[in-house]
């Protein structure tokens, strides 16, 4: 593990690509907010910035702030005959740790050996058990943390770009700033808040050393089945266990959590009215109790708290 | 390859494909994955950038009925929809061909509910394969552009005046960028010069259009026009190809080839994953199979005899259909038999596929197993063999799951 600027990074060693042509494929995963779509795209860009043929696509279904989403990159010095879903990444950047614990997400599926995890994460919290064949080639950064400082929200576009972009090895800071430029004015943002997304790609690029996949195709075939397998099952799409909705928790989607000072609050109910999640409830004494295990984060009580009573704190893992 | 290109999602290429044909008028309501091209000419208009009148309607309906009477009147129109949007205005679709009004229509490709999806088959769009219009499928960003520019150009050429569908997969065009040559305005003004209506609505000058019929006879002339109208655009659009060739470059057909001149094993795909197609074909090629790919590019009218001619003489032949037809199975599947019928040389072996329903994810083994299949059959001397349905054992765990989160399996089986 080598210290850079107060972040664990450990590092591959091989740097060469073994496929030939060369294909590199990268996947991102995180949640509808977190910028996914928009690093895929810098990446596509930087890429393309670079002479590069690129392709890049999102992936998501019925679009809400802090459900998982997947973005694809592909880059490759030939043109590209692949489309859609990238099952054997060469690179994962997982945007947020805590959805290596969703089965759904499954961030690190069929990552190849010799690819690369890069990880959204603070320094200083326990790291997860990543499994034997990605620990050797992880980095880690915290990237919401330096976002904070420099863009003043957790929205982590640009330095998953960065990080990404670096990681490569084949992309240069110029192409990823061009490509944080173009990409970021598209969407309408201000000329100001680019400024400070280049200082953040910057930070990053420098911060992160370059460590390219050595992968090799991967010998493990995907098993087909008949249709008389398929049909062998139930073919309505009822369902029958209904109010199973409380199984999913959704308090990991936070990234601040509201604090209540029961000394301040005076019971008002504003909270609990504004709670788009029916996250809070009302005690007996007319204070709210806030269900952690279901707040998104979204702080509408902490910005409607008419005594300013419900203060933010920083979370990085909820469970 | 570079210059001039930039990084374009299937649905600003078809924003791209309006801006640059100059539409006049737009009809639009909104649906994924089709909003974008909407949004983005929006955008554009009310930057100053595209002199067009874009309204909101208040359903796909009345977006298609205002597409074909405003058609009539001389405008250059163009709309898009999706899925459940097309079948929404679906009764509108017969009539703005009857109009013949040469309107462009872009049809972002989603399966149909239920159950409800997002992702993309040709179920929706091949709903409207009888409707009259032309329809031109979409495998690149590329050719979405291109393929709104040669549909005007067919549509609206007097030898056809009939409209025109293209076709792009959703997601795996819609949301995905590439690089894409945004054509030259001044090339494509040459391209496509100014649409000159018959007997247009004006308010000097009076005409009934749609005019109720009484007796079969009148009906049966009309459609009889209309279907030689449909199959002369196949014609139209290769004289149109050639003269956008000598302007662009690229020269466009109604169906290609891919490694095909030599191949014994061909696989026939059209939209998107005709690009996954293209992939497994050069995978193998590299382990020595003769492979080859054929892209039916337009649909409407059906190329029957250049896929016939394309076919003849091969080992073996599998077509993938990315539809079902309920009951019946795949629809391009059934169409290419009939053009291969009576054909002499035709291929005995001719394997029906069907994969990516729903926008099923589609693995490299699975197109592999199409050709495993078709030397196989060879092998076997079957001629004619059970149609392949695409499935994977990792899908069928996620479902086990989903199933039993429903509560419509207990314990699973197969863990």
């Amino acid at each position: 593990m080598i210290e850079i600027s107060g972040h664990n990074i450990i590092i591959a060693l091989t740097i060469h690509y073994v496929d030939e042509p060369m294909l590199l494929k990268v996947r991102f995963h995180g949640r509808g907010g977190h910028g996914v779509k928009t690093a895929s795209r810098i990446l596509g860009e930087a890429a393309f910035n670079e002479g590069l043929y690129a392709q890049d696509s999102p992936i998501y279904g019925a679009e809400r702030r802090g459900a998982p989403v997947a973005a694809f990159t592909r880059i490759s010095d030939e043109e590209i005959l692949e489309r859609g879903f990238i099952f054997d990444p060469d690179i994962v950047v997982v945007m947020d740790e805590t959805l290596l614990n969703d089965w759904s997400a499954k961030p690190l599926d069929g990552l190849k050996p010799g690819g690369i995890a890069f990880v959204n994460t603070t320094a200083n919290s326990q790291l997860y058990d990543y499994g034997e064949t990605i620990r050797e080639n992880l980095v880690i950064y915290d990237l919401t943390g330096l976002a904070l400082k420099i863009i003043g929200k957790p929205i982590i576009s640009t330095p998953s770009a960065a990080a990404a972009s670096k990681i490569t090895g084949i992309i240069s800071e110029s192409s990823l700033i061009d490509a944080v430029t173009s990409e970021l004015s598209e969407i309408g943002v201000g000329d100001d808040v680019i400024e400070n997304n280049i200082i953040l790609a910057r930070e990053v690029f420098r911060s992160i050393p370059e460590t390219p996949p050595s992968t090799k195709l991967s010998d493990s075939k995907r098993e087909l089945i008949p249709l008389e397998v398929v049909i062998s099952y139930p073919g309505y799409e009822d369902i029958v266990s209904v109010g199973n909705s409380p199984l999913r928790k959704t308090g990991n989607w936070r990234v601040f959590k509201p604090i209540v000072d029961f000394s301040r609050c005076t019971a008002c109910g504003v909270c609990f009215v504004y709670c788009p999640d029916a996250a809070i409830t009302l005690r007996s004494d007319g204070k709210p109790e806030i269900d952690y295990d279901n707040c998104k984060g979204c702080l509408i009580c902490y910005r409607e708290c008419p005594p300013r009573a419900i203060s933010i704190e920083r979370e990085v893992r909820v469970w | 390859m570079r210059h001039k290109a930039v990084m374009l999602t299937g649905n600003a290429a078809a924003a791209w494909g309006a801006r640059l044909a100059r539409a006049e008028y737009i009809p639009a309501y909104p649906i994924t994955p089709q909003t974008e091209i909407i949004e983005t000419l929006t955008k554009w208009i009310q930057e100053g950038e595209m002199d067009a009148k874009l309204v909101q309607l208040e359903s796909e309906h009345s977006m298609l009925t205002a597409a074909g009477t405003a058609s009539l009147t001389g405008v250059r129109v163009f709309t898009a929809t999706s899925s459940q949007g097309l079948l929404y205005g679906f009764e509108m679709l017969y009539n703005i061909a009857g109009w013949r009004a040469p309107l462009v229509l872009v049809n972002v490709s989603r399966a149909l509910a239920a159950p409800i999806s997002l992702e993309p088959d040709h179920n929706d769009v091949l709903a409207a394969r009888d409707s009259g219009f032309i329809q031109l499928h979409a495998e690149t960003c590329q050719e979405v552009l291109d393929f709104i520019l040669l549909a005007y150009r067919v549509a609206e050429d007097r030898r056809v005046m009939l409209p025109a569908i293209v076709n792009m997969d959703g997601f795996y065009l819609s949301f995905t960028r590439e690089p894409v040559k945004i054509r030259e305005q001044d090339l494509v003004d040459e391209f496509l010069p100014h649409y000159s209506a018959v007997n247009p609505f004006r308010a000097s000058r009076h005409v009934a259009k749609g005019s109720a019929v009484v007796g079969g006879h009148i009906y049966s002339y009309f459609k009889y026009h209309m279907h030689e109208a449909l199959r002369r655009a196949h014609d139209v659009f290769i004289e149109a190809a050639r003269s956008f060739s000598r302007k662009f470059g690229e020269l466009y057909h109604p169906v290609s080839g891919y490694m095909l001149d030599d191949a014994e094993y061909v696989l026939v795909m059209s939209n998107s994953f005709a690009t996954l197609g293209k992939h497994v074909v050069k995978l193998m090629r590299q382990r020595g199979v003769p492979a080859g790919l054929l892209k039916i590019s337009m649909i409407r009218p059906f190329p029957a005899e250049e896929i016939a001619n394309s076919l003849k003489g091969r080992k073996a032949v599998a077509v993938f259909d990315q539809n079902i037809s309920l009951g019946l199975g795949g629809i391009i599947y059934n169409e290419v038999l009939g053009a291969l019928y009576g054909c002499p040389k035709r291929p005995e072996i001719v394997l029906s596929v069907i994969g990516g329903v729903g926008g099923k994810w589609l693995s490299v083994e699975e197109m592999e197993k199409i050709f495993d299949e078709l030397k196989r059959l060879e092998r076997s001397g079957i001629t004619k063999p059970r149609p392949l349905f695409l499935f994977r054992r990792d899908e069928l765990t996620h479902i086990e799951r989903v199933l039993k989160l429903a509560g419509t399996i207990e314990v699973s089986h197969h863990e």
